[in-house]
């Protein structure tokens, strides 16, 4: 996508953010603007950086980031940045996702129901394994650090 | 610098294409916003319900197999729209979690270890999968939670018609339709048990796939309201360690250990599945 592409469709999503928070959250549009622009603006900035740094890193990798560096204690502005994006509703960003990904995955629902319930089953193994591994590891050396 | 192919001439083409979508997209917020989050005890555990899972499955119902208001063309467009959406929502994870960094670097050696317990896949699903009869398509299914980049992975490593890529695929598609809400349900009964701190599960939550942590960031935050800020910056810090490590956590260590244990487990596992199940059906 050209660079103009990536910003409009980010627009887009930011009036879906702005949407969510209203009608979820009744957070009025004016009070959403400012943390919609910090996101909106810490995306545009990592997309530009996932083109021209050589190296393949996902560009939510740099999302990830860009949005710690700028809330981190060595940020001049980190008090605007944790206020604004505070009053981002944690799930607000989320329904417009879900809507593209369900439209995204509507062409494999006969796919889906072929699946036998043999895949079904692995399928959700396979998720409780990824899961309860990683808790299972992390809980024992968060104890082990001390942490908790 | 590789010259990209743009899907379409300009902006403009862009929009008369794709317009259709965002306006769905914007009726399908208010829909699933105006319903909001619905908690439904389930067992020992809570199914959550956000409006992300009815966004879902309007998504899904509007598409090419069941109302066929959108054609294949916009279910090609929409899945590029997911990754231009994903991207203000995991700034928005990065903001909490520089704003709880004291937490995050707290937890760092433990961050970094519970990377290797999303092979725990492999040592749950696999034996299960042999005994269930799976052959080579179990390496696929179980080595890890297959989302994009797996399943191309898979697709080059074995070649796009091999058993081990259609496993890829099977698990890849269930997780698309189900997985969102599974995970999140699931994360609440790990919960229920009692056995793990809040800051492990949110940890555990980084799995490599957005929408999956996504939503058991958001079920794990409603039952842990006080620690909802800790548990959303680890979960954002493991999720970015996964989507960076996870290529490699499954070229190095996930399929070699799954083709291992497959040599040495299928010999004993298969005849075990050939007389459970063989006799049933002669």
């Amino acid at each position: 996508m050209r660079y103009i592409e990536w910003v409009v469709m980010f627009i887009v999503a930011g009036i879906g953010i702005a949407l969510a928070n209203f009608v979820g959250f009744k957070v009025d549009f004016v009070d959403s603007l400012p943390g919609i622009v910090i996101l909106l603006v810490i995306s545009i900035v990592s997309v530009v950086i996932s083109k021209i740094v050589p190296f393949k890193l996902p560009v939510i990798a740099y999302c990830s980031l860009l949005g710690l560096f700028l809330a981190c204690p060595l940020s001049p502005i980190r008090e605007f940045v944790i206020e604004s994006a505070g009053k981002i509703n944690f799930t607000a960003p989320l329904t417009m996702v879900g809507a593209f990904a369900g439209i995204s995955i509507s062409d494999q629902l006969k796919e889906f129901a072929r699946q036998g319930w043999k895949m079904l089953f692995i399928a959700f193994l396979v998720m409780v394994g990824t899961f309860v591994g990683s808790a299972l590891i992390a809980n024992v050396t968060l104890s082990l650090t001390g942490v908790i | 610098m590789k010259q990209e192919n743009y899907l379409y001439s300009g902006l403009g083409e862009r929009f008369r294409s794709e317009w259709k979508i965002y306006a769905a997209a914007f009726l399908f917020i208010i829909v699933a916003d105006s319903i909001g989050q619905i908690k439904v005890p389930l067992g020992p555990g809570m199914l959550i319900l956000f409006p992300i899972f009815y966004s879902i499955i309007m998504g899904i119902l509007s598409g090419p197999q069941v109302l066929k208001f959108f054609k294949k063309k916009e279910v090609k467009a929409a899945s590029k729209l997911v990754i231009v959406c994903i991207c203000p929502f995991i700034a928005k994870l990065g903001i909490n979690a520089g704003a709880s960094i004291e937490t995050v670097i707290s937890a760092g050696p433990a961050l970094l270890l519970q990377e290797f317990g999303n092979l725990g896949t492999i040592f749950l699903s696999l034996p299960i999968a042999l005994l269930l009869g799976l052959k080579r398509e179990s390496i696929g299914a179980c080595h890890s939670i297959n989302r994009e980049t797996n399943l191309a992975l898979m697709q080059d490593m074995f070649g796009p018609d091999s058993a081990e890529a259609r496993g890829s695929l099977s698990v890849y598609i269930i997780g698309g339709m189900v997985g969102t809400i599974f995970f999140g349900f699931m994360a609440t009964v790990v919960a229920a048990t009692g056995l793990f701190h809040p800051y492990a599960l949110g940890m555990a939550s980084g799995v490599g796939a957005g929408i999956m942590m996504a939503s058991a960031t958001a079920s794990l935050s409603a039952m842990y309201p006080a620690m909802a800020d800790q548990i959303s910056a680890l979960a954002s810090a493991s999720e970015t360690i996964s989507g960076i490590d996870g290529i490699y956590m499954a070229i190095f260590v996930g399929i070699p250990l799954c083709n291992w244990l497959y040599r040495v487990l299928e010999p004993k596992l298969g005849p075990v599945h050939d007389r459970l199940f063989k006799k049933k059906e002669s």
